[in-house]
């Protein structure tokens, strides 16, 4: 697509009308001198673009004046990055990602091809439905440690300053949060009834993801980093803020190892802090006993478990009583450290489940919204009583929203279009084309609704559309290609044609490429593309010169008009010249060509032809009369002989008048003179015909043969007369 | 079809790799808690070393590269052999030229280059597809191209020899290299199967073996041969369909099938892929004197096993990805190092710890 770049050397991606963010510039360098006349773009493999930069073709007299000038055009390979997953992780990692996710893809798939088989019905029934779901919660877990499961890696010596996890062991992906976050919604039927404490585990594990700044995590991270250097720790109104933080989001291990830093359990203390260390002792006891509606804890996590709602109730009751106890408790009369007593009370206040005090603490709205579901509304189920919380707390703390976010508002907002829409912009066509079996695992609704074929879609289902962005994105990569046609071959309505595309475009320079081409299309059962690739690899092949592997390739597709091409064309060109070397080269294509030459005994007849053509040469060049005999007898040889092809009927009766010329008397007998006219009568019948092949002969090649025939005819009667 | 293997006594340790990995071999190691292998990749092209510790606590030792060698384009071939106390490396590339470079056996670094050929005249114009290197006496490396030459590099102590041996001109691509003997090799490529040179008999193949594949339903190609030292004379063969065989050359005309749909009917595919590199397992215990020495392969379907003729295969891995390339420690023939479509890396050892993991 040549076009007139504008005067700066930059390229500007056309930006969609209404799009709220400025187009990106990628400025390119080409080290070309100003002024650039012509700007080429192609696309080569993958995101690979091809920019060719051409500089004005430069007058006569410019030219002498500069040449020194260099280069008239550059071509550059610009490599855009795909997104097979969101931004924050490596190249290498997404691939990675993509290998390993198709084993657990293809094995639900055949899950699912074979449980349909089982059913004779359309729709899977009842049981096999109560199965899915679980053999969907075991695709969704696979996939989950292949995004990455070093989530709590604590080290074996414990620093009591150490409150919060390392980091720097493996900072989480947001994909994997997204992928965790619609496991907990559409798969996990199990866990349903303590669906809060599952959000707030997840917070746990994703909160620094929300935003760089204003989380919980940031506010603690910024605490850790401080507290090493802190002398009296509960002289900081940060730490109080970050005990009341980690508190209202639940993090329940962090707020008793924070506050046992507390300055009264110094053992060398001046002054008397007895009372106020048992304050903050009982409030660690409190936070520890803090009832939890959930099945379990895992190790180092505090609170007390209560499976059922009645048990929780209960014993959520008996601990306010407790809590309320100690906060209207005398004691803290006499706590003098002022910080000490008021941030205690404010963790009270949180544990009570005080609004403005969890306000206060929280700074993301989600945030806010997990500690409404910890400390206000316990037992809060059901999607829209999460949805309308969500509204709220969205309006209490308006905060930017960014693709986690917005994807638990769409996933409470129950619509599964916005939530793979919101997936697709926010992390890439790998979670939404993986995403789709989990939103259909325990919803006929959702299945019906992804699942539907739509005209407007010519055809295909919105399932199966994002599944066909992923295995474009695959495609477009030359070590992911490979992995595309395992979800090619799901998509019914539009895959098998992609795939075929697809695999017709690899490159067929490369043997052992090419091979694995074929490969792909014997496990798809495509004959017809294999056959395809085959002829196209010929083609490469024979082009280069590599005559063997063409032919080879040829033979495989079965491609009989290119074989006998190369026949026809091999017989044209011996005669030319009778070189040893190019004989050979005749020899061996013969060889390889086979039975595709189209005569039998095809080898043979080149070897007698070469003889009667050495013994021709030797007459020519001044031979005797035996010589010129054993020429005669090699062309007689040779006409008689079935598998010489008819077109050389016309070249060795043109050779022959040589031998008819020969001065001292005539060396064919009638018999010999009567075979070659018969010859010649059948080749001037047979050029009559559309198939005949006559090679680069003079027009009146013919004539000149005939009376040379007519002539030693007329010598023959008389000397055997 | 095939038995699955005692799993219980293999350790297999995968090693994830940043960029794809094209062959793998070990390199010959000093210590024994210190090994060394070598590994041509993409992206840049270039052969890179790798360490890890065979003796560390860590079931899962890491691979660590200790250092790289660039190369012009992508490697096609790849071997390491011994010569004077020096670790050295051959590896040719798809632009046709041929690099040998020496590599310190303590720490993997690289030290020197000693050759590096590239004439589109005199050497190959072209890929070439498989080198060997005759280490026993002359140290000669054989180059077999798909420009249809082979070539023979002498190296010198000071000069670097090229002897054309072949030049087909295209109408035959070699894809696979072998000594036989210091004076003998073996080929194989595209078109007319196998060739036995000598080089005291110039001019041309003195035997040559023409399968016929699959009775040429399906396609033919030979990827990789091997000869074993002590049977000079048998030279075993993988290549497309699956089929492994093995070629005498006492009994010219007819090979001995081990695998695949190959050349008779009668025996049963185990792979119907490619199989991309065959070589004798020495670790597996030979059934027979009178019978071919048991052969490992790999496979595109993601197969690695040991094929013994008529014995059933024992199957040793079984991927998800090809298998593009394998090698078997001389030193250690227990352990075997794989090189994965999937940009990874995997180290086998069979037989150890039996006692521990049983």
């Amino acid at each position: 697509m040549p076009g007139i770049p504008s005067d700066s050397s930059s390229l500007i991606p056309f930006a969609l009308e209404g799009s709220s963010q400025p187009p990106p510039v990628y400025p390119l360098q080409h080290g070309l001198r100003a002024p650039i006349h012509r700007i080429h773009i192609s696309w080569s493999r993958g995101n690979l673009l091809n920019v060719t930069c051409l500089r004005p073709p430069p007058d006569q007299q410019e030219e002498m004046a500069r040449e020194d000038d260099g280069i008239g055009g550059k071509a550059i390979e610009v490599l855009l990055g795909g997104a097979i997953l969101e931004g924050n992780i490596g190249e290498h990692k997404r691939r990675r990602i993509a290998y390993e996710s198709v084993k657990s893809y293809a094995f639900l798939h055949d899950k699912k091809i074979s449980l349909a088989k089982m059913e004779t019905g359309d729709n899977l029934s009842a049981p096999a439905l109560t199965y899915w779901w679980q053999y969907t919660l075991e695709y969704s877990k696979s996939i989950r440690d292949i995004l990455g499961n070093a989530r709590l890696h604590r080290p074996l010596i414990e620093d009591p300053k150490n409150f919060l996890k390392p980091e720097e062991v493996e900072q989480p992906i947001g994909t994997k949060a997204a992928w965790e976050l619609m496991e907990i919604f559409y798969v996990d039927m199990q866990l349903l009834s303590w669906l809060p404490e599952r959000l707030v585990d997840w917070l746990e594990g994703y909160d620094s993801l929300l935003s760089k700044t204003e989380t919980v995590h940031s506010k603690l991270a910024i605490l850790q980093r401080k507290v090493t250097s802190m002398r009296v720790v509960e002289d900081e109104p940060g730490y109080w803020n970050g005990l009341a933080a980690a508190l209202a989001v639940g993090w329940l291990d962090v707020v008793a190892k924070l506050l046992r830093l507390h300055g009264s359990y110094d053992p060398d203390q001046f002054d008397k802090r007895e009372t106020e260390n048992g304050l903050v002792e009982a409030v660690v006891l409190l936070v520890s006993e803090m009832p939890r509606m959930r099945p379990n804890l895992p190790n180092g996590k505090l609170g007390l478990c209560y499976q059922t709602k009645h048990d929780y109730i209960k014993g959520l009751e008996k601990w306010r009583v407790k809590v309320s106890g100690l906060e209207s408790s005398p004691f803290w009369v006499h706590c003098n450290h002022r910080p000490t007593r008021d941030g205690l009370i404010n963790l009270l206040h949180i544990l009570l489940g005080d609004a403005k005090h969890i306000a206060d603490a929280t700074s993301h709205w989600l945030e806010l919204f997990i500690s409404h579901l910890l400390y206000i509304r316990p037992l809060t189920n059901g999607l829209e009583g999460m949805g309308n919380l969500a509204e709220k707390c969205m309006n209490l703390k308006p905060s930017a929203n960014n693709g986690l976010t917005s994807l638990l508002a769409g996933i409470l907002s129950e619509n599964p279009e916005i939530v793979l829409a919101d997936c697709l912009k926010a992390f890439g066509p790998w979670i939404v084309a993986h995403a789709v079996d989990l939103l259909t695992a325990n919803s006929e609704y959702t299945d019906g609704l992804l699942n539907e074929e739509r005209y407007q879609l010519g055809g295909a289902s919105i399932g199966e559309l994002y599944m066909l962005v992923y295995a474009q994105a695959l495609a477009s990569h030359p070590l992911t290609w490979q992995v595309a046609p395992a979800y090619l071959s799901t998509c019914l309505n539009q895959g098998r044609g992609l795939l075929e595309i697809l695999l017709l475009r690899q490159p067929v320079q490369n043997y052992r490429v090419v091979l694995k081409t074929l490969e792909i299309c014997h496990l798809y059962e495509l004959g017809n593309i294999s056959t395809h690739i085959m002829k196209m690899a010929g083609m490469y092949q024979w082009k280069h010169g590599h005559k063997g592997l063409g032919i080879y390739w040829f033979q495989q597709s079965r491609d009989k008009t290119r074989l006998s091409q190369i026949a026809h064309k091999l017989f044209d060109n011996i005669g030319k010249s009778l070189s040893d070397d190019s004989f050979k080269q005749w020899e061996g294509l013969m060889e390889l060509l086979g039975s595709d030459v189209g005569i039998a005994g095809g080898l043979e007849f080149l070897h007698k032809y070469r003889e009667f053509k050495r013994s021709l040469q030797q007459i020519v060049n001044g031979g005797t009369v035996e010589a010129a005999k054993k020429s005669t007898e090699l062309l007689v040889q040779l006409m008689r002989n079935p598998s010489t092809p008819q077109r050389f009927w016309l070249p060795l009766l043109l050779d022959s008048v040589k031998l008819l010329e020969w001065r001292s008397g005539p060396l064919l007998g009638v018999s010999e003179t009567n075979l070659l006219l018969g010859k010649l009568q059948e080749l001037s019948m047979a050029k009559l015909r559309p198939d005949f092949h006559g090679g680069e002969l003079k027009p009146n090649a013919l004539g000149d043969v005939r009376l040379a025939l007519a002539k030693n005819l007329g010598r023959a009667i008389l000397e055997e007369s | 079809m095939a038995d699955s293997g005692d799993r219980r006594r293999f350790i297999y340790n995968l090693h994830e790799q940043s960029k794809p990995v094209g062959a793998v071999r070990w390199l010959p190691s000093v210590s024994p808690f210190l090994r060394l292998a070598a590994m041509s990749v993409l992206s840049p092209p270039a052969i890179e070393i790798h360490s890890f510790s065979s003796q560390s606590p860590n079931p899962n030792p890491d691979l660590n590269l200790v250092s790289s060698y660039p190369l012009p384009s992508s490697a096609t071939s790849l071997t390491s052999f011994k010569s004077h106390n020096y670790t050295l490396i051959a590896a040719s590339t798809s632009t046709g030229s041929l690099h040998i470079f020496s590599v310190n056996p303590y720490d993997g670094k690289i030290e020197s280059q000693i050759i590096s050929i590239s004439d589109k005249d005199s050497f190959h114009c072209g890929p070439i597809q498989s080198i060997d290197v005759e280490t026993s006496s002359t140290g000669e490396c054989a180059t077999a191209g798909e420009d249809g030459r082979v070539n023979l590099v002498l190296i010198g102590e000071d000069k670097v020899e090229n002897f054309r041996v072949c030049e087909s001109d295209g109408l035959v691509a070699y894809t696979a290299v072998k000594w036989g003997s210091p004076v003998e090799f073996v080929t194989g490529g595209v078109g007319p199967g196998l060739q036995w040179w000598d080089k005291r008999r110039p001019g041309g193949p003195v035997a040559q073996f023409k399968g016929v594949w699959g009775h040429g339903t399906v396609t033919g190609m030979i990827h990789s041969l091997d000869i074993h030292p002590s049977r000079k004379h048998t030279c075993v063969v993988g290549g497309s369909s699956g089929a492994v065989y093995a070629w005498d050359l006492r009994w010219q005309q007819q090979a001995i099938t081990l695998a695949g749909t190959g050349l008779e009917a009668k025996s049963q595919p185990f792979s119907e892929s490619e199989v991309w590199e065959v070589k004798y397992d020495a670790f597996t215990p030979q059934v027979s004197s009178t019978k071919v020495l048991p052969v490992m392969m790999c496979s595109e379907d993601g197969f690695l096993a040991v094929l013994q003729q008529d014995e059933r295969p024992v199957q040793l891995l079984e991927e998800p990805c090809a298998i593009n390339s394998f090698d078997i420690d001389p030193q250690n023939p227990s352990d075997v190092i794989v090189a994965l479509e999937w940009e990874s890396v995997g180290i086998l050892s069979r037989g150890r710890e039996e006692t521990e993991m049983a």
